[in-house]
């Protein structure tokens, strides 16, 4: 794609471009007898002729084309008063108009060379020009099926202007076969003089032929058409007729058919180009999606976290009739291999300032994680073990040996606050509230990649969720903190281990129930985020392909009635386009940005870069002061948006890439370092750091 | 006794001393173990006594992390290695993106001021400064005696400039660089050996070691005002640079303001290089350096393209751009700082040349340019031979095939005039000091 891109920018000259034009140098190493002499100068061979036009016979010249508006209506004219002329056309507009080159041949006119993309030569290597010509051939064969053996070099005129500097090249493309066809007469209609100024430089003096420089591109043309409306019958009338060079000069056809493969390396060449205008439009079309999908997203967070944090902030606010919920919850501590997070886990379970329980499940775990949690001896913690089953039959045996009504699920991995339990059962006051959300936080955020991912969950929980809280479609209450009624998870059957994501899935399902899923705020927990790339890509490859997994789970929601219904024709298409199918398109905003960059307005899209970066910065910044946070760690925002979401999007396209051919994912498990030991500002217990 | 290993080091800013080297195994010979009390007595009159030492362990506490345990960190031996080839091989090519890819000046003046603060922390300030310059000086004073006669026998005199009095006042700047030393602009070379302008190669490399000088003695103040205002103290050379650059501020005569330029342009990675030494980067976040380091280096790299990068106009004549993109390529070294105490295994063949690369930077940063010069004006010669203009033009016209030529002349000036730094050094004099001799001895 990237490739198309190339492409495209390279036909439109906005690569290889080179503007130069050289002042004129001196002329004493050109022949005289071709500075004196005819316009159409003939290096071939080693001799130095030049040919004249016969009287009463003009040769009409368009250079630059062919041009999409004004090549028809000059072809329109010409065909009208039944002239023929010589395009000198470039190899970037005959590659993207190709139809208007073979209707020029079809309709008599004579083809020339005016170089791919129009350099001054004179400053070129020898190779360049080479490779210049070669490349205008090729298009040319590729549009009509021949080969020319006429060239004109660009910035050139009559021949008495050659200069030591442009004569080298004339003489070198010579020798390549071509013949150089220069002017006599310039209608400087690329100035847009007037209709009578164009006609009076174009017309020859006393019956002489000539050669005549007209545009048929480069510009608005009109002045040129409408000029050609009436110098073509007044010269006609005059005596003149107008044909194509060799005709005029009585010569066999500079055009040769091409044939076998060089015909098809022309075609394929000129295909290609097509092909990548149409890709081209393509991803703008989709670049616009993107960016409307972008923008409405974050319009539609800020307004609905807005309102969802009035509401909830409001004095005297109350979740329902049954405030303040004080009756105890369970906690449950799914733990594999946790030893080196354990203690701390469950110490600040210990501080709870809400009555609970604590059930920790040891799914099987090698390195004595059970141990560690029996050895601290503290009441009100039980252990309870399984063969390794995964985490949601952890969870499920969990539920099973859980003595209350209020179930807190959370990582072996995470630390609560004092309040968090509270906090997070508080919501249970309003009886249609079957599961809650806490507010996860990265614990490790002093590395970059901790940096970012904790801007990401900040965002993610104090827009994203309140958006979904709001809209009544939450799609996951995060494994690191949740809370669910019994009845309601007993109602969907518990955990399951379709997916790779179970708390998605039963989120989901819950919502199908009919239950509200809601986000509590205050109820912080602190996590402990990947620290490397690696583990960070198989943790989102698996958040992402179980997202995947548990959307496509609940699909008959979309057609269901009630409140599965609603769910699934509000928050499933919502969740679809807002986390597996627009950041799909993502990538098409780095694209733009480098060929952006590489081709031009370079300056407009970093603006539009910045701009972008600075609406995304806004958004933030409102998350990290909904959530009190410090804005300090929004300095790594720029780069995250330069390489982080890039991994993002790839891990997106890698589950897709699964999801489509129908791969299983293992459970991979995060290499815990036991970094985040306690609540900032809490005092650690275990011998880490705070963190 | 391995207490303090990083003694010489200490010393020693870019000249590494294999034998104090007591965590590379194959360096440690047994009598270099017994001998580091006597090596003691090397380290020159700033040294006093037992009790000096103590005092000095002690003031060693607040170390980098990187320096537990003590020894070279091969990390900075690599860096200032691949700056001083960068030097050589921009002077040869001229290439103008050479600078950008790798800011040697700013890396080498950052490794200089690391060594300083860790010097500084240990010893009195002016037993420190007389060190430095007693390790500084000698080799230029070498420099100075063939440079100076050479010139003063191309015909360079008194009245080069006018002023005769001035001249020889002048010339005092070749016994100490409080400024630029002078030399002779358009001297006739040898024909054939030795290029017309060589004098001005010579002269022209040492802005480095007079705005060494000067970063030496600024260093006592400059470590104290670090620590009371760390990042205020950073940011002013770059500060400095851009209130020259945009002519908010304007000074009289060049030798002033060519001072002035330098200090704005690298005076940041000095300090950059104190503060790593002092635990300032340590105490950010690890995100914030490379969050605002890019942020900065693209700016610098911006103002460099907007003003017109090309070969003989690059980074080293845009101060404020200089500024800027050292500031952020030493930023991120440092801050990268992996700290080894031994060669990864990929690096270890390649020991023995950064070891000889760090053991000779002063010699081989003051006498490469004029090899260059040298090896172009033989090279020159080639064109009278008319087979390789005919069939190999490009012997003759590409820089590269001359490399190997610079370095083997820039070998034998390190072999003639190297001897100069163990001097100063008061070490005895070696002529190959790449470690293995060393070795061998012990």
């Amino acid at each position: 794609m990237m490739a198309m891109l190339m492409l495209r920018g390279y036909v439109h000259s906005e690569i290889l471009a080179d503007y130069r034009i050289r002042p004129e140098a001196a002329a004493d190493k050109v022949p005289q007898e071709v500075l004196d002499g005819g316009p159409v100068v003939d290096t071939r061979n080693g001799q130095q002729t030049s040919l004249d036009v016969p009287d009463h016979r003009i040769v009409l010249t368009f250079d630059d084309g062919p041009d999409p508006k004004w090549t028809p209506e000059v072809l329109d004219v010409l065909k009208k008063h039944h002239a023929h002329a010589v395009f000198f056309i470039t190899g970037t507009m005959a590659s993207r108009y190709p139809d208007l080159v073979r209707r020029m041949v079809d309709e008599g006119h004579e083809i020339g060379l005016h170089t791919f993309n129009h350099p001054d030569l004179s400053y070129q290597s020898k190779k360049r020009i080479d490779w210049e010509l070669t490349q205008n051939q090729l298009a040319l064969a590729g549009a009509a099926g021949i080969r020319t053996s006429l060239f004109r070099p660009p910035y050139s005129s009559s021949t008495d202007a050659l200069d030591n500097a442009s004569w080298p090249v004339t003489r070198f493309v010579g020798t390549r076969g071509y013949l150089t066809v220069f002017t006599t007469a310039d209608s400087e209609d690329w100035r847009r003089p007037g209709v009578e100024e164009i006609i009076r430089n174009s017309t020859p003096q006393g019956g002489k032929g000539a050669i005549v420089l007209m545009h048929d591109s480069g510009g608005d043309r009109h002045q040129t058409v409408r000029a050609l409306d009436t110098y073509l019958p007044e010269l006609q009338r005059q005596g003149y007729t107008f044909e194509n060079l060799t005709g005029a000069l009585a010569a066999p056809s500079a055009h040769t058919p091409v044939t076998g493969l060089d015909l098809w390396k022309g075609k394929a060449w000129v295909f290609l180009v097509e092909a990548s205008d149409d890709i081209t439009a393509v991803l703008v079309v989709g670049l616009a999606v993107i960016g409307v999908l972008v923008f409405a997203r974050f319009g539609l967070m800020l307004l609905l976290s807005a309102i969802h944090t009035r509401r909830t902030r409001r004095k005297g606010f109350v979740w329902g009739p049954d405030a303040p919920v004080t009756e105890p919850a369970s906690v449950l501590v799914p733990a594999y291999n946790e030893a080196k997070c354990i203690e701390s886990t469950v110490r600040s379970l210990m501080k709870s300032e809400h009555p609970i329980e604590i059930v920790v499940i040891d799914d099987g775990s090698s390195d004595g994680t059970a141990r560690i949690v029996e050895d601290l001896h503290l009441p009100g913690v039980r252990v309870v073990r399984q063969l390794n089953a995964g985490k949601p039959a952890a969870l499920n045996r969990g539920i099973a040996n859980a003595r209350h009504d209020l179930i807190v699920m959370m990582d072996g991995d995470t630390v609560f606050e004092p309040s968090t339990v509270g906090e997070l059962v508080q919501p249970f006051a309003d009886p249609k509230v079957g599961a809650v959300a806490g507010n996860a936080k990265v614990g490790n955020k002093d590395t970059l990649i901790g940096a970012w991912q904790h801007i990401e969950y900040v965002m993610g929980f104090n827009l994203d969720r309140r958006m979904y809280d709001v809209l009544r479609c939450m799609p996951t209450i995060p494994g690191a903190v949740g809370a669910f009624r019994r009845s309601a998870l007993d109602r969907v059957g518990g955990m399951s281990d379709d997916t790779l994501a179970e708390d998605t899935d039963i989120t989901m399902a819950i919502h199908r129930d009919g239950w509200h899923v809601v986000y509590a705020e205050k109820a912080r927990a602190w996590t402990e985020a990947p620290e490397s790339v690696q583990q960070l890509w198989s943790q989102r490859y698996r958040w992402c392909y179980g997202t995947m997994q548990a959307i496509w789970k609940h699909r008959r929601a979309l057609v269901e009635s009630g409140p599965s219904g609603r769910f699934g024709r509000v928050g499933l298409p919502l969740v679809s386009l807002f986390m597996v199918v627009a950041p799909l398109l993502a990538p098409l905003i780095d694209l733009f940005l480098v060929y952006g960059l590489l081709f031009g307005p370079t300056g407009k899209t970093i603006a539009a870069w910045f701009g972008v970066l600075a609406v995304q910065a806004g958004c933030a910044a409102y998350a990290f002061v909904l959530d009190r946070e410090r804005l300090t760690p929004l300095i790594s925002l720029p780069l995250q948006q330069l390489l982080y979401r890039q991994l993002m999007y790839i891990v997106l396209l890698q589950s897709w890439i699964t999801a489509l051919t129908g791969g299983r994912l293992r459970w991979q498990k995060l290499r815990r370092k036991g970094q985040v030991a306690a609540p900032p500002g809490a005092v650690a217990t275990a011998d880490g750091g705070a963190a | 006794m391995s207490t303090h290993p990083t003694d010489a080091t200490a010393e020693l800013p870019e000249l590494p001393l294999p034998r104090t080297r007591t965590t590379a195994p194959d360096q440690q010979g047994s009598e270099r173990q017994g001998s580091d009390q006597q090596g003691s007595d090397r380290h020159g009159p700033e040294q006093q006594g037992q009790d000096q030492r103590d005092a000095e362990q002690r003031g060693a506490e607040p170390r980098s992390a990187g320096q537990k345990g003590g020894g070279r960190d091969r990390y900075f031996d690599l860096l200032r290695a691949v700056a001083l080839f960068r030097v050589v091989f921009y002077h040869l090519m001229g290439w103008a993106w050479l600078p950008v890819v790798f800011p040697s000046m700013g890396v080498m003046f950052a490794l200089a001021g690391n060594l300083m603060a860790r010097s500084l922390a240990r010893r009195p300030a002016p037993g420190v400064v007389r060190g430095r310059l007693r390790r500084l000086l000698p080799p230029l004073w070498l420099l100075g005696a063939v440079g100076v006669t050479g010139m003063l026998a191309a015909g360079w005199s008194p009245d080069e400039e006018g002023h005769p009095g001035w001249w020889w006042l002048h010339l005092a700047y070749w016994i100490l660089p409080l400024s630029d030393p002078p030399y002779g602009e358009s001297l006739p070379g040898v024909h054939g050996l030795i290029s017309d302008g060589w004098a001005a190669d010579m002269g022209v490399p040492l802005w480095y070691i007079r705005a060494y000088l000067w970063f030496v003695l600024l260093s006592p103040l400059l470590l104290r005002a670090l620590r009371r205002l760390p990042w205020p103290t950073i940011l002013a050379p770059v500060a400095l640079s851009a209130a020259l650059e945009f002519g908010a501020l304007s000074v009289p005569g060049w030798r002033l303001e060519a001072q002035l330029s330098d200090f704005g342009a690298f005076g940041a990675c000095w300090l950059l290089g104190m503060a790593h030494q002092e635990g300032v980067l340590r105490r950010l976040p690890r995100y914030v350096v490379p969050s605002l380091a890019p942020a900065v280096a693209g700016i610098g790299l911006w103002y460099t393209l907007a003003h017109d990068l090309k070969e003989g106009h690059d980074l080293d004549d845009m101060p404020f751009a200089q500024s800027l993109w050292s500031f952020a390529a030493v930023l991120l070294l440092l801050h990268i700082s992996p700290s080894w105490s031994e060669w990864p295994a990929p690096l270890r063949r390649w020991d023995r040349l950064i070891t000889l690369l760090n053991s000779r930077a002063v010699t081989i940063y003051l006498w490469h340019n004029v090899c260059i010069g040298i090896v172009e004006a033989l090279w020159d010669r080639l064109w009278g031979v008319s087979w390789l203009e005919a069939n190999a033009a490009w012997v003759l016209t590409s820089p590269w095939p001359q490399l190997p030529a610079v370095w083997l002349l820039t070998a034998a000036c390190v072999l003639c005039f190297g001897w100069v730094e163990d001097l100063a050094a008061r070490r005895r004099p070696r002529l190959w000091p790449d470690g293995r001799a060393a070795a061998h001895r012990a």
